[in-house]
């Protein structure tokens, strides 16, 4: 079967080590014999995004951010849409969950629109959260039922009532630092996970990589996958949380 | 001039309670402490230098041009004050201007060659007014402290602009965001770059971080590339390329961790120092000495006597087997010392460090931009060690790597590999600042190593 990751401009919103959630999606696909690949996707005019079961939108740098905000609008927006109303997933990081957002306003009160995929609002903040995170999820059936990673942002993001949290926060700031709620989980067909959590996220947390990848096969079949040895992952995911304890 | 003397004796008395107390080498607090006292220390200290100061800064490289530059002073008699032990914030420059500082509160030397964290360059440039600053390379690094890329690096190009005519800025023009700097200056730096088609690749790699248009915005096209983002580029709509050197090195061979050979200006240079990294680090330092006056047939002879810095490409023998520790803190420098060891040296044996202290960088997600899948099929035996061997171990095993168990402790992580490998073996301890000094640390500990400020 095929499996197929759509690679958000993998040039300019790749920050934060995002490679690792590529491979993790890729390698814990092949290693179910899926045949899998990563397609892509640059600016200009879009190739065809039918076939992606996985899109992955990091973060950039503001320079890079500014680069492609027209061209999100313009040769993206409506194919990301059509896709996920068939049943795709995507996982936005950092950059990428704000521009999958309604907007983005800066301290001075200016609005950037992003693509409102996604119900929640973000504002620039003072302070930048940075440091280790980890989560409560609310996706059921995920084992461990948390989520490890580190964030690094300065701002602020509410959802509004079509999202819910993609988790509570235990350790770290989160969404905005307030309400204790990290990330933003929106269905309409298929789904769409929002979060400040690198790390990278999905190496230390390959149960979400089989949610993801599980769930957009889900329209070709069950979506049932076969267990895999995630000792290494687990330890790491396992180590994070023994940190926090200490401290 | 009460206030610096009373400055200068508070700042060397904690040096010197720093080191009998042996809470380290000393290289920081009387700086913070002399600070405290007299807030203009540096300026001050850095008047009394015969000649001036140099400073260099960049994301790699900066601890080994400072030292071929200090190598360079030297051979002709110069006192040079350096900080030596990698302590590069503006306290640790301090620090080291204390050290040889007299009692009559006067800094005793004719140069001073600092090298400075990027994001240190602006206040150090400020307060040092050196004659001579030096951009080596801006790559990706420790995201968590510092901030963004483009941050610091308009941060420079503010800082360079202050300069008055006169002061020598010495910069890279292979990579693009240095390049960007010095073409908004108002007065014309000089440029390095290395003219060697043969030692270059023609990919990107995933380190690569600098590679849009500062004009148009368009991706870059790269002719060559030499490390990371550095090569030679031009905009593809003509708004920007790589700008002409003044100096190149040519014909370069590499020996491993060994040695090197470069042409610069006709003049063949060999030097017991090893990987491509360093010949920007050596044409670098070239290129300082030159503007500063030094005569290029004396640099080239000078030079071939150089030894490396603690923990650049340190070797230790451990029981029989022979370790070569090379610090390796970011994706541009990681990619560099693996291919180092695995292609030129055939490399076999490593011991990778991974630490997610302040000096390292509290966030690891950049593993993840490293080219470990260099590794695969060639190395024998990886051991990831380090605070974060976990996720080292996570990373190793996306990438195809075979790898022995996490070790987090080092004295185990030293001990597995006493265990896995026989006597007369090569191992590369590849790691970051803090887990070199865990590892060194120990084999201190065992009496195989000196400490490190002693060196």
């Amino acid at each position: 079967m095929k499996f197929t990751i759509g690679w958000l401009y993998p040039d300019l919103m790749n920050i934060y080590g995002d490679r690792g959630n590529i491979l993790t999606l890729l390698r814990r696909a092949q290693w179910r014999e899926l045949d899998a690949s990563v397609v892509e996707l640059q600016r200009g005019r879009a190739k065809n995004m039918d076939d992606v079961d996985v899109f992955f939108f990091g973060g950039g740098q503001d320079r890079e951010q500014a680069l492609i905000y027209e061209d999100l609008r313009e040769h993206k927006q409506d194919q990301l849409q059509q896709a996920v109303k068939n049943g795709a997933q995507i996982l936005a990081v950092c950059g990428g969950y704000q521009l999958l957002g309604h907007y983005y306003q800066t301290a001075e009160g200016e609005r950037y629109d992003g693509i409102g995929l996604i119900d929640v609002t973000t504002q620039a903040g003072k302070k930048r959260f940075i440091g280790d995170v980890i989560v409560q999820t609310s996706i059921e059936g995920l084992t461990p039922s948390t989520l490890v990673g580190f964030e690094n942002h300065s701002g602020r993001t509410f959802l509004g009532p079509n999202a819910r949290p993609l988790g509570k926060v235990l350790t770290g700031k989160g969404n905005n630092g307030s309400d204790k709620t990290e990330g933003a989980v929106q269905s309409m067909g298929g789904g769409i996970i929002g979060t400040y959590l690198h790390g990278s996220l999905l190496p230390k947390n390959p149960h979400l990589a089989d949610h993801l990848i599980g769930e957009a096969l889900r329209r070709r079949g069950d979506g049932a996958l076969s267990k895999l040895d995630d000792s290494e992952e687990l330890a790491a995911h396992g180590w994070i949380l023994q940190r926090a304890q200490r401290r | 001039m009460l206030r610096k003397t009373a400055a200068v004796w508070a700042g060397k008395a904690t040096g010197a309670l720093s080191r009998i107390t042996r809470r380290g080498g000393g290289t920081t607090l009387p700086g913070d402490v002399a600070r405290a006292i007299d807030p203009k220390i540096l300026t001050r200290l850095a008047e009394d230098l015969t000649h001036g100061a140099v400073v260099i800064t960049g994301t790699n490289g900066k601890t080994t041009t400072a030292r071929l530059v200090t190598w360079l002073f030297e051979g002709i008699g110069q006192r040079v004050v350096s900080n030596r032990a990698g302590a590069n914030l503006i306290y640790g420059v301090t620090a080291a201007a204390l050290g040889k500082a007299g009692t009559d509160g006067k800094l005793k030397a004719d140069w001073g060659v600092f090298e400075i964290d990027e994001a240190s360059l602006p206040r150090a440039v400020e307060e040092i007014q050196p004659k001579a600053t030096l951009v080596l390379n801006l790559f990706r690094d420790q995201l968590d402290r510092y901030g963004e890329l483009e941050t610091i690096a308009k941060k420079i190009e503010k800082a360079l602009s202050a300069l008055p005519e006169g002061a020598h800025v010495i910069l890279n023009a292979d990579d693009p965001r240095v390049a960007e700097i010095g073409l908004s200056l108002p007065h014309k730096p000089t440029w390095f770059g290395l003219d060697d088609l043969a030692v270059a690749g023609e990919q990107l790699p995933h380190a690569a971080d600098a590679r849009t248009c500062p004009r148009c915005g368009a991706s870059l096209l790269f002719d060559a590339v030499y490390i990371g983002h550095d090569g030679v580029y031009r905009c593809p709509n003509g708004d920007f390329a790589r700008p002409q050197p003044d100096l190149t090195a040519t014909d370069i061979v590499l020996d491993g961790f060994d040695s090197l050979m470069l042409t610069i200006e006709g003049t063949r240079i060999a030097m017991p120092l090893g990987g491509l990294y360093n010949c920007y680090n050596v044409l670098a330092a070239y290129a300082t000495a030159c503007s500063l006056g030094l005569d290029g047939r004396y640099i080239a002879e000078r030079l071939k006597t150089f030894r490396a810095a603690f923990g650049r490409q340190e070797r230790i023998e451990f029981r029989g087997r022979r370790l070569v520790l090379v610090l390796s803190k970011n994706p541009a420098g990681f990619n560099e010392t693996v291919r180092t060891a695995v292609e030129l040296a055939r490399g076999e044996n490593f011991l990778i460090g991974l630490n997610d202290r302040k000096a390292d960088g509290t966030d690891v997600s950049w593993i993840w931009d490293v080219d470990f899948e260099q590794l695969k099929g060639r190395a024998k035996l990886v051991i990831p060690a380090g605070v974060r061997a976990h996720d080292l171990a996570v990373r190793l095993k996306y990438a195809g790597v075979e790898a022995q168990p996490p070790e987090t402790d080092p004295g185990k992580a030293l001990d597995a590999l006493v265990k896995q490998t026989n006597e007369g073996d090569t191992t590369y301890l590849l790691c970051t600042y803090t887990a070199m000094l865990d590892l060194r640390a120990e084999l201190v500990r065992r009496g195989w190593a000196q400490p490190y400020w002693e060196t």
